[in-house]
């Protein structure tokens, strides 16, 4: 077998095709079609053992509006736009137990997406999320401002397609923000918060 | 001849998959900071003056850096050079991050200068 290789490799013609093959592919690990972070992916879930949220959040929050993020390009790289954002964070207060029921939200969150740093390239990817929730209550006084910047690692093991591995970045580092931010709930206290 | 040259850059480009691109370490401005609610009216007016100055010159710098990335991607069709170009684009966002958190930095601000009574 390693001597049919070596033949082989001694034609010119079969070496420049190895080649085209090799760029090829490696070309193909580093690009694929770009798909944006999916919003089931970026659901934080609630651990049973979490320390509870302030009896008053229970039930009672809703997202407002998500902006700063963008859709993706397939032809460029995977994004995270608001409509995806949107979900998992309702998902996610879902999951909790504070979404509200419709037209009774207390207190309001509207959630800016400063933006990704993301990488161009690399066997491990780290995404790197910036992002600013604002919980309001009821007359608009602030309850909670906070910015939480969330690293989160894919790494080869992950997916093999360089495109593939930055969407799994994407979504975990939008997860462990919401994940973030809800434990800085936990330890809010919404009516002393009310008061600037 | 032409084989070392390609060899380089392609070596180069193999470096750096290995290494991995990392994103620069952004640090954007946390929206709320402690002692906000002790500010007076002049220092939360020097802030936010401070802060509409630097998000303006953040802006600035992101549409260059933007700018730069399409060049550069435009460039990634140059064999061999252009798998280097596209692996400098700057895609960590350090500009429009900082730029954006100073923007709501100062809405924090503001709403604190409203607050106290502060003069618009």
């Amino acid at each position: 077998m390693n001597q049919e290789i070596k033949t082989m490799l001694k034609n010119p013609s079969a070496r420049r095709a190895l080649r085209v093959a090799v760029a090829l592919a490696a070309a193909a690990a580093l690009n694929a079609c770009a798909s944006a972070a999916k919003p089931e992916a970026m659901v934080s879930a609630t651990a049973p053992d979490a320390k509870p949220f302030p009896a008053s959040l229970q039930h009672a929050m809703c997202v407002r509006a998500v902006t700063g993020g963008e859709k993706t390009n397939a032809l460029w790289i995977s994004k995270v736009d608001n409509d995806g954002f949107k979900s998992a964070l309702n998902t996610s207060l879902d999951s909790a137990g504070l979404t509200a029921p419709a037209a009774a939200c207390s207190f309001p969150i509207d959630v800016n997406l400063l933006g990704l740093s993301q990488p161009i390239a690399g066997f491990d990817m780290t995404v790197t999320s910036h992002v600013n929730y604002k919980v309001y209550d009821g007359s608009g006084q602030p309850v909670l401002l906070t910015t939480v910047d969330a690293p989160y690692t894919a790494n080869f093991s992950d997916a093999f397609v360089a495109a593939k591995r930055l969407e799994l970045a994407n979504e975990g580092s939008i997860r462990t923000s919401i994940g973030q931010f809800f434990d800085k709930l936990r330890d809010a206290n919404p009516k002393a918060a009310a008061k600037p | 001849m032409s084989r070392r040259l390609f060899a380089k850059p392609v070596l180069l480009a193999c470096a750096l998959l290995l290494g991995g691109c990392a994103a620069k370490t952004v640090v954007p401005t946390q929206i709320a900071q402690p002692g906000d609610e002790t500010l007076d009216c002049a220092a939360l007016a020097r802030q936010i003056a401070g802060n509409e100055a630097a998000a303006s010159q953040f802006f600035h710098q992101d549409k260059q850096t933007e700018q730069s990335n399409t060049a550069k991607n435009v460039g990634g069709v140059i064999p061999g050079l252009g798998l280097l170009l596209i692996m400098s684009t700057d895609l960590s966002n350090a500009e429009q991050i900082k730029a954006r958190a100073l923007v709501d930095r100062d809405e924090a601000l503001r709403f604190y200068a409203k607050q106290k009574g502060c003069e618009p």
